[in-house]
């Protein structure tokens, strides 16, 4: 069912600014795994993310010697699929609220 | 479309072809990781764990087609474009996988450098961490020619 609404509004464009202001941002993390070889790794993060091979290795490093590394903020929904993505390459991915 | 084929030696691989069939098998009705699905309706998790667990069989339906009958008279295994994402996640579920089972007790260290103790172990154990080696080999060899980034 649609509703639609007989109110007019008084100012739809600020009011879409506002709610993505106040809008809740998402971190995707990946946590480091034992497992995973590097070089593995850096392929994923370039392919998911489109990065360059160097900002890649960073973020590589950075799971390995951390232990975690946030690889991406922004609304909810693409924060999902981006978890996702990374779990079906088997990477400890993991959703968090900013 | 670029193609690698890699001769291996048979001797060498079909012992380590049990332990990878077996881990295959007993990653049917579960996922190499537990993933940590975010706070979603249970539908929606539910939904989120058995999409992932699909991906996870066909990926490794395609690891173990590489080892068919084909494979026993060449000792060739083809990589291409098509079957090269599937097989290095189908690599990382069944190196997840037996290091979480067979490979429980070895530490990560003798995983890293690839030295295990022998004579602490069982025969078991040294297939699985061939195996685990294995897999890990063939990986690094479809990063540095078959790079799906690269491909693109």
């Amino acid at each position: 069912m649609i509703v639609v609404s007989a109110q007019p509004q008084s100012d739809p464009l600020a009011a879409t600014a506002l709610q993505a202001q106040v809008a809740p941002q998402w971190h995707v993390v990946v946590l480091n795994d034992p497992v995973n070889l590097m070089s593995y790794v850096v392929m994923i993060f370039k392919k998911v993310f489109g990065w360059s091979e160097a900002k890649a290795r960073v973020h590589m490093l950075e799971v390995h010697e951390r232990g975690r590394s946030l690889l991406w903020t922004g609304a909810r929904e693409p924060a999902e699929a981006y978890v996702f993505t990374l779990q079906q390459w088997h990477l400890t991915a993991v959703l968090e609220a900013a | 479309m670029k193609r690698v084929e890699v001769k291996l030696n048979l001797e060498a691989v079909a012992p380590l072809l049990d332990a990878i069939k077996a881990a295959a098998d007993e990653l049917q009705p579960t996922l190499a990781v537990t993933p940590q699905v975010p706070d979603l309706e249970e539908e929606f998790a539910a939904d989120w764990r058995q999409e992932l667990l699909q991906n996870q069989t066909s990926d490794l339906n395609i690891l173990l087609g590489l080892f068919g009958t084909d494979f026993f008279i060449t000792g060739v295994v083809p990589l291409d474009a098509t079957n090269s994402e599937p097989i290095l996640r189908a690599c990382s579920a069944v190196r997840l996988w037996l290091r979480s089972q067979s490979l429980a007790a070895v530490g990560d260290e003798a995983l890293e450098t690839g030295e295990m103790p022998l004579l602490e172990t069982t025969e078991t154990q040294r297939r699985a961490f061939a195996a685990y080696v294995f897999l890990g080999t063939l990986q690094e060899l479809i990063v540095q020619h078959l790079d799906p980034t690269e491909l693109e």
